[in-house]
């Protein structure tokens, strides 16, 4: 099941590698053994590789994730309730009688869940829906990650400070608060005085105050190429590209690592020597944390 | 160059228990003389190899996911501030890495045994245990529910299923093979368990979890693995599992083997109601059967998460206990779930699983065969050890915190009757020197000449909790790392490997299965040997 995603254009390889061609061992028809259900509000390309669609009314997604898991329950739900959902109780309780007789469930949702009204509400519901499920089958959740090796930068944030992102280190130990540490929030209050930006550019997606405070100060981009943030900033590095004329190591959206081999060779530095390079720099300067000092305190 | 004067030497390698000895260090290593550097003037202190962990999660996949989940705990836990010399971190139920290198050297132990490891994953494993500064390090990879291991003990394949397995080793950069709920993660797959030895596993005609257990600790035995078959048990945590133990053990009469976890697999009764401590039968047949050692895996009460390979028995706890549940499957190779969990003294399960660990510490007579670990951060977390040390060396504190129980509790385990109290010569042995033979890891454990000069130093003091928290001095491959309770430098630790030999032609017959069972390619799966850093390839041996 995908919910507010559109895997055939955003994740091309999806269904052909992971989710829908493959034959294997105990579905040796491949896509024959398979059902897919789309849940979206609206039709996309996705739809011609479903089985079953269900559109859904716009900013829906959490009550109907919430019927469903009152159907699972067997509890009873109100008509009205479904009737501003866009579907039937039919088309409901089909779903939860197919989740049910699966072998091996499995769900991805996209933005168009965990984006729209609801947001982590909605993420949760789903994921909720999914660990109810294995008091009758198995079955599994996973989000659909957009960008690069978002998925890498979440993964090694998390094992370095214990969070995935929105952190900060203004007391000398990282905090976690999305919302107020998170990229975007602190660039809109301008409480950052430089910039060094890696893998994305900001400047095409976010909010205009944010990208008005990166033109305000120093910005430095590692960037292969020309991109909305690298014409604002002060400084654009180019680097070659990862996985193309860089090696490292990308996480897939299951947080597996997978090495980058590059094919080609590049005249530009890799983001790595250029950090490490800005660092040993740094190093040279005089310190500006002092030594010695508590080494730990207690957070209360 | 250092030399040690005047500490009281506990040395359980070399048979010495408290004399006053010089220790004398160059090179990183014990040697018999050196002239001028530093002294450190350990005079009324008492001295032992540096600990051994043979049994903690600490890096990888299973206690990453169990980081993102438990925002909650971060905040409330020991934060590291940066310094010049220091990363900044969080310690609490599942510490970032640096602060796992500062929380286990600041309490003396400075050698780690990540015990399970998914071949898929091992390069982010590798990646997580490099940032762990001071400690040495090896690693365990997850065998017992790979499903091509499986077909191959399915067709009566022994010859071919030992390559593999020493292929897999060898492509994760390993030092030695886990086996988790043999059958039973794999059976999960299907939302079902692997509960009796000798039942069919799901998916399978032939293979029980038996054949595995049997056919693994042979292959092991043969390929010469430094370190046993480190085995979790099948029917972990479920009360009457005592009969699976034991016929686990049974089953393993004539190979090496390392019981992971013991306290979770010794529970009589047939229900949560009927459930009592089956550590007296467990300690009994362990005590008279010397080819197997064990780690107690105890549990201390207070807030942890709970993180194991054993898919199934998470989804229980998920369903018991009605907290966040986190489940991975790792593809063909094995699985993980993740759970947040108080133990509390007003609970009877809980209750007898704090005494069983300690029973099982008490009643197996041998400390050479059972270590301390709790399963970090499954029973507790590790930078509570030295609660656990005080416990065994004090029966008047066992009584004390014995009142805390139900009668009902009291009633369903042995742990009133035992007065045993461990010495320090016993503790230096459960914390170190056995845990480093039983890895096979010779120079560490160990006072001797030509050892790593790891060493811990502690102030003599009545409370057994806090001198074991806070020692004067830690040293490190001959390096003072802890000095006073600060943290005075931050080595980067080794990694061991070993690896076994195979038959080449095991390429060839994997590279096709690899197309048709896994979603990477064949030539990106074996970790890059460049990876890691500080890499020392350890002999297999003749068992
Ligand atoms: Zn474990």
């Amino acid at each position: 099941m995908y919910w507010g995603g559109n895997p055939a254009e955003c994740h091309p390889r999806h269904f052909t590698k992971y989710t829908l061609m493959q034959k294997s061992k105990f579905l040796p028809r491949g896509r024959k053994d398979r059902t897919m259900i789309l849940v979206d509000i609206r039709e996309t390309k996705s739809g011609g590789a479903a089985d079953i669609f269900l559109q859904i009314r716009p900013g829906k997604d959490f009550e109907v994730l919430t019927i469903l898991r009152a159907i699972l329950k067997g509890q009873h739900v109100n008509e009205s309730a479904i009737a501003e959902t866009g579907l039937t109780l039919e088309q409901l309780t089909d779903f939860i009688d197919r989740a049910k007789k699966a072998k091996f469930g499995c769900m991805f949702f996209g933005m168009g869940l965990s984006m729209t009204r609801g947001k982590h509400m909605n993420s949760a519901a789903l994921l909720t829906l999914a660990a109810e499920l294995n008091a009758f089958t198995k079955f599994v959740a996973m989000p659909m990650r957009g960008h690069g090796n978002v998925t890498g930068a979440d993964v090694i944030m998390r094992w370095q400070t214990g969070f995935p992102f929105g952190i900060t280190f203004n007391r000398g130990y990282p905090r976690y608060n999305p919302g107020e540490f998170s990229t975007v929030d602190v660039l809109v209050r301008g409480d950052t005085d430089a910039a060094l930006i890696l893998g994305a550019d900001p400047g095409a997606t976010m909010p205009q105050p944010a990208i008005d405070h990166l033109a305000r100060i120093p910005t430095i981009v590692l960037d292969p190429k020309v991109t909305h943030t690298s014409r604002l900033a002060r400084v654009h590095i180019t680097t070659s590209v990862a996985g193309i004329s860089a090696p490292g190591t990308a996480y897939r959206m299951d947080e597996i690592p997978l090495p980058l081999k590059p094919a080609l060779k590049s005249p530009y530095p890799t983001d790595q020597e250029v950090v490490r390079r800005i660092n040993e720099a740094v190093a040279r300067k005089s310190h500006w944390i002092p030594d010695g000092g508590p080494m730990t305190i207690l957070q209360r | 160059m250092i030399r040690i004067t005047g500490g009281k030497i506990f040395d359980p390698a070399n048979g010495i228990n408290g004399q006053v000895r010089d220790l004398c260090i160059d090179g990183g290593k014990f040697v018999s003389s050196v002239i001028g550097g530093r002294t450190i003037d350990a005079t009324g202190m008492i001295v032992f190899p540096g600990g051994v962990d043979v049994h903690t999660h600490v890096a990888g996949g299973s206690i990453n996911f169990a980081r993102a989940m438990t925002p909650e705990d971060h905040r409330r836990t020991t934060a590291f501030i940066r310094t010049q010399s220091r990363r900044s971190g969080l310690g609490g139920m599942a510490p970032t890495t640096f602060a796992t290198g500062y929380l286990y050297a600041g309490m003396g132990w400075t050698t780690v045994n990540e015990a399970a490891v998914p071949v898929l994953s091992a390069r982010h494993t590798h990646e997580e245990l490099h940032d762990i500064p001071i400690l040495d390090k090896s690693s365990c990879v997850l065998m017992a529910n790979n499903e091509i291991l499986l077909d191959l003990f399915e067709a009566g394949d022994f010859e071919r299923a030992k390559d593999v397995v020493a292929w897999y080793i060898c492509a994760a950069k390993s030092y030695g093979v886990k086996a988790v709920n043999p059958g039973g993660v794999a059976a999960w797959k299907w939302g079902k368990d692997a509960k009796q030895l000798t039942d069919p596993i799901e998916g399978y005609n032939r293979i029980t979890p038996g054949t595995i257990i049997g056919g693994l600790a042979q292959i092991i035995d043969e390929l010469g693995l430094p370190h046993p078959m480190h085995l979790h048990c099948n029917n972990l945590g479920a009360p009457g599992n005592v009969w699976t133990t034991l016929e686990t053990m049974k089953l393993l009469e004539g190979r090496r083997a390392h019981i992971a976890h013991l306290q979770y697999h010794a529970y009589g009764g047939d229900d949560w109601d009927t459930m009592r401590s089956a550590s007296a039968e467990v300690a009994e047949y362990f005590n008279t059967h010397t080819n197997m050692t064990t780690d107690a895996g105890a549990v201390l009460f207070g807030d942890t998460v709970t993180i194991t390979a054993d898919g199934p028995w998470q989804h229980l706890l998920y369903k018991l206990t009605g907290r966040k549940w986190g489940n991975l499957d790792v593809e063909n190779e094995t699985g993980c779930g993740i759970v947040p969990y108080t133990y509390r003294p007003s609970n009877l399960v809980n209750s007898i699983q704090w005494a069983v660990g300690l029973e099982l510490l008490l009643l197996i007579n041998d400390p050479w065969r059972i270590f301390l670990s709790t399963d970090h951060p499954n029973g507790a977390c590790f930078w509570r050890y030295p609660e656990i040390i005080q416990l065994l060396m004090s029966f008047d504190f066992r009584k004390e915190c014995m009142t805390k129980l139900s009668p009902i509790a009291r009633e369903r385990i042995t742990l009133p009757d035992i007065d045993r109290e461990y010495t320090l010569y016993e503790i230096a042995t459960i914390t170190s020197a056995g845990p480093a033979r039983a890895l096979g890891l010779t120079q560490k454990g160990s006072l001797g000449i030509g050892a790593d000069a790891d060493i811990v130093i502690y102030e003599e003091e009545k409370d057994i909790a806090k001198m074991f928290s806070h020692p004067r001095y830690v040293l490190k491959g001959g390096e003072v790392v802890i000095e006073d309770g600060d943290i005075r430098a931050t080595p980067e630790g080794r990694e061991f490997i070993v690896k076994p030999a195979f038959n080449p032609d095991i390429e060839s017959f994997l590279k096709p299965k690899f197309e048709d069972v896994y979603t990477m390619s064949f030539e990106n799966y074996p970790v890059e040997i460049e990876r890691l850093e500080h890499v020392e390839v350890r002999d297999c041996i003749d068992t």
